[in-house]
């Protein structure tokens, strides 16, 4: 019993974050995936402090905990000095580990993440990029958006950007040995791993459910985890 | 100086325990900073749980310090004394006094509203707390919105200061349940096409007669009770006030538009407490209020022989447990006093 | 509403932010969506205001939007943090200054946790000494890069050739502020103004002659939510929110929005764009939308800065009727040119949302 839950507690904002609860309810009445999931915050803390290694285990593999937009809303209200937001951290993370996140259609959108953001990060050094965000994958950027991709050198350079260039600067190419660092920092503080793992579970399910995954972004599991909601989640279905 | 005791505010506390000194046979002075004796109940129209009026219990409490004390108000207390025969006493303007015991009953303050940002209190017009309301009734005003309108729809939001680590106080304030039901009941009964929502965590209904008092507001009165804290109040387009809470028992996040919001403002140690206690050394516990000898068998006396407490200065009380606690006082005050002698 | 309650507030949040000598590190969103911002700050700092605002070529994302989606663990994001810490120590600066939000809110969370948990810090310390061969100092000094405008916000009113006053009635426009959540939702003390009625874009706002519109929503995300935009199954989420706002803020009619995220400016602007094609709501003035700014845009603006030079043209919705209510001139034939003044075509119009192109 609670070996779960002494994982969890492992973490630095687990111990920050998980007081004792009140059940008072200002955490879920401000938070905005409250109001449009079927998500209460309150009932995160709630759980977790019952220590019951079978319910948490459940709540990893859940819808809900993917839930949250890590606004961090709830920790300002909090009559207790819970932060459920930063739980909600925690939580993800150990769900990805043990390979929890597979089970839910929300946590299987991690890959697509990891094979977004993720690479970006190593392969750029940014967390965006504006080549790789394509205007078909982001209709509500409109035609502003479109413009700027088809004429982005140039529209960089207009706004003062050193696009793509060295030395400092807007969007600058960031040196290679720097990117090299990064890469070290990764392999040696577990997000190579954490990587590795979303990488493979991601394998097992795509395999489990039939759905072709390939490498890159142009496949059929990376487009359905991405584009695909299979049930209502909102608070209203 | 004999048996001259002199006890430091004059609150329902000060005042009883004043009272009760004197018919024990002891000389005693009460000292009121205010320019008159009475404390927070003066200012209060009616009391839980059977919404008697408050004046009935002031004027029985002012009687019962009959001729034998001697009252100051406006007083200013300078500084304290300590020695072998007692304490002596010194104020603004006035000669010192020296007397074997004190009794601090300096009282409480309430909670700074203000100090919850997130519920608007002194930004947004409408919203006041339970100590206006009060006012409100006393005076006999009309309750109306900051604009003169008559509210159709209000809220009280219980724990305001209390249980709460934000801002600071993480005890109960103990009457704030109980006065927040009296006040919606008043406010029912004051206008019948008002609604009152009452937003609360627990309801602590622990004494003679309140969870009664409960039961009537639910069932006669029809006011809402949710379980759910306040989260935060904002002001729309017409001054009327949005709040966010959760809806506990049924797990959802509901908005409520009111016309007025009531804060429930708790206890909190008073400043004027605090200066006092340091004068004499004594001690404070983690959440402000003053410390006794021992929690549950000398919980009059304090850890400087001579200095005793009553009242509020050692935590939320209501108006009954404060009187008996302070009859209490008196009666270790002259143990105190014949153990003197006998030495 | 009554000011002075705020004014009250306000007071018990002042925060000490450095008057000089500042490390700069860049955000993703902005330099993606709003680069103007990014070398509109550059010049106010370094032309306006003559202060030492250093770069140095080698830092990188701080991974703070790999780290709230979840992908990047809280060990790599510390060590990514103490990184750039270690870049700042090595140019020789001790005040860092960043023009993210998220980043701003992480670099506040770890330092907090290493204050508690000072073996976190020794153990980020090992990671980054054996994957870079780094060490680094703390900084003395943190800020948001809206913290150092609203510092020299008085200075920047100074230097400015415009208010926010409407040119035709005289009167101060009417401002909406949106604060990023992590400025200081999470440590109150860390923003200017706490965490309830933050003061970092109000005191701008008034400083240059605006007024400021308390609307009930005004504490709601913008939406970002992190994946919940990042996945465009979860965007529904994302655009929820930012109507809900607007449908909160559209009775007060502001004239524009200020925001000190990058995010945030970019939900605001591309969202409103999105419900006029969706659903044909479209905010503000006869179909115009609610320009949504910057505040490095509107230190740009109220200095006299030319409107495309500070990146204006690249908001879906279009910033012009602003422009034309403070009296801000504008080139519309050079909206769209490159720096030589080449035509590289321009955006298509909207459906529903207004639009201003040239010939």
């Amino acid at each position: 019993m609670g070996k779960l839950y002494d994982k969890l507690a492992e973490d630095v904002r687990f111990i920050e974050g998980l007081k004792a609860c009140l059940n008072c309810g200002t955490c879920t009445a401000i938070c905005p995936a409250a109001e449009f999931y079927n998500y209460q915050p309150r009932q995160i803390v709630d759980i977790l402090q019952t220590r019951n290694d079978e319910e948490i285990e459940a709540l990893m593999k859940s819808e809900t905990i993917w839930y949250c937009g890590e606004c961090m809303s709830c920790v300002t209200r909090c009559p207790r000095g819970n932060a459920p937001g930063l739980l909600i951290t925690v939580l993800r993370s150990v769900s990805q580990e043990l390979g929890y996140f597979v089970e839910s259609e929300k946590g299987r959108q991690q890959l697509a993440i990891k094979r977004t953001v993720g690479e970006w990060i190593l392969k750029y050094g940014y967390c965006l990029y504006p080549s790789e965000i394509l205007p078909q994958m982001h209709p509500e950027q409109g035609p502003i958006w479109e413009w700027e991709h088809e004429n982005m050198d140039e529209v960089m350079h207009r706004l003062g950007a050193n696009y793509k260039k060295t030395g400092p600067g807007i969007l600058r190419k960031i040196p290679q040995e720097d990117l090299d660092e990064v890469q070290r920092i990764f392999d040696e503080t577990g997000a190579t791993e954490r990587y590795r793992k979303i990488e493979e579970y991601s394998r097992i399910k795509a395999d489990e459910m039939g759905i072709n995954l390939e490498p890159g972004l142009d496949n059929d599991y990376i487009r359905h985890i991405y584009t695909v909601n299979e049930k209502d989640h909102t608070k209203d279905a | 100086m004999n048996n001259k005791v002199i006890v430091i505010g004059g609150g329902v506390a000060g005042m009883t325990a004043a009272g009760a000194l004197a018919d024990l046979g002891l000389e005693v002075l009460l000292l009121e900073k205010d320019s008159q004796t009475g404390g927070h109940v003066k200012n209060w129209d009616r009391l839980f749980p059977s919404r008697r009026p408050g004046k009935e219990v002031m004027d029985f409490v002012g009687k019962s310090m009959g001729t034998g004390v001697e009252q100051r108000c406006n007083v200013v207390v300078n500084s304290i004394d300590r020695s072998n025969d007692g304490f002596t006493v010194h104020m603004e303007n006035s000669e010192p006094v020296s007397a074997k015991c004190l009794v601090i009953a300096t009282g409480y303050e309430l909670f700074d509203a203000h100090k919850k940002e997130e519920y608007g209190y002194g930004i947004y017009d409408n919203v006041i707390t339970s100590a206006e309301l009060e006012n409100i009734f006393r005076e006999g005003k009309k309750l109306t919105t900051h604009d003169g309108k008559t509210p159709r729809r209000m809220a009280i939001v219980h724990c305001v200061g209390s249980r709460d680590e934000k801002v600071g106080n993480l005890y109960c304030s103990k009457v704030c349940c109980v006065t927040g039901v009296k006040q919606a009941i008043e406010i029912r009964e004051m206008l019948p096409g008002c609604e009152v929502t009452s937003f609360y965590m627990d309801l602590r209904m622990y004494d003679r007669n309140f969870e009664e008092l409960y039961y009537e507001a639910q069932q006669k009165w029809g006011v809402n009770f949710i379980r759910g804290r306040l989260s935060e109040c904002a002001e729309n387009p017409d001054h009327s006030l949005i709040l966010k809470a959760e809806d506990t028992l049924t797990g959802r996040p509901l908005k409520l538009t009111v016309d007025m919001v009531v804060l429930l403002v708790g206890f909190v140690p008073g400043a004027e407490t605090r200066r006092i206690a340091q004068m004499v050394g004594l001690q404070a516990g983690a959440d402000g209020f003053l410390l006794s000898a021992d929690e549950h068998v000398q919980d009059n006396s304090t850890s400087v022989p001579g200095v005793f407490l009553a009242g509020a200065v050692k935590g939320p009380a209501c108006i009954v447990n404060t009187i008996a606690d302070a009859r209490a006082t008196a009666l270790q005050v002259k143990k105190h006093l014949t153990n003197l002698k006998t030495k | 509403m009554k000011i002075e309650g705020k004014r009250n507030i306000w007071k018990d949040y002042q925060k000490e932010i450095a008057a000089d000598r500042y490390f700069y590190v860049r955000s993703c969103v902005r330099q993606n969506f709003f680069p103007g911002s990014e070398k509109t700050f550059l010049r106010i700092m370094k032309e306006e205001l003559h202060k030492d605002l250093f770069e140095n070529a080698a830092h990188t994302t701080c991974s703070g939007i790999g780290y709230h989606s979840d992908v990047v663990p809280f060990e790599t994001a510390m060590t990514m943090v103490a990184r750039q810490f270690s870049i700042m120590t090595e140019s020789g600066y001790e005040n860092f200054t960043t023009s993210c939000i998220t980043s701003f809110g992480l670099y506040s969370e770890i330092l907090e946790t290493w204050h508690h948990f000072p073996e976190v810090e020794e153990r980020v310390r090992q990671h980054l000494l054996k994957a870079t061969g780094r060490t680094f100092n703390k900084p003395v000094n943190l800020s948001h890069a809206s913290d150092v405008i609203f510092k020299f916000r008085k200075e920047i009113a100074a230097n400015g050739q415009y208010k926010l006053i409407n040119k035709n009635t005289g009167k101060p426009l009417q401002v909406v502020e949106h604060i990023g959540c992590h400025y200081s939702r999470m440590f109150p003390g860390k923003g200017i103004g706490g965490a309830e009625y933050p003061y970092v874009l109000v005191g701008m706002i008034e400083e240059w002659g605006g007024e400021v519109i308390d609307y009930p929503e005004r504490r709601h995300c913008c939406g970002f939510g992190f994946r919940q935009y990042l996945i465009q199954a979860n965007r529904g989420y994302s655009i929820s929110s930012t109507k809900k706002k607007f449908d909160s803020m559209a009775p007060y009619k502001p004239d524009f929005i200020l925001t000190n995220c990058p995010g945030c400016p970019m939900f605001l602007d591309r969202w409103q764009y999105a419900l006029s094609e969706m659903e044909g709501i479209t905010y503000g003035e006869n179909g115009h939308g609610i320009p949504v700014l910057t505040y490095e845009e509107l230190a740009g603006m109220i200095l006299g800065y030319d409107p495309w030079d500070i990146g204006l043209q690249v908001h879906q919705v279009p910033v012009e009727p602003l422009l034309d209510k403070i009296g801000i001139p504008y080139d519309t034939p050079r909206k769209f040119l490159t720096m030589d003044g080449k035509i590289m075509g321009q955006p298509k119009a909207p459906s529903n949302l207004k639009f201003y192109q040239h010939e």
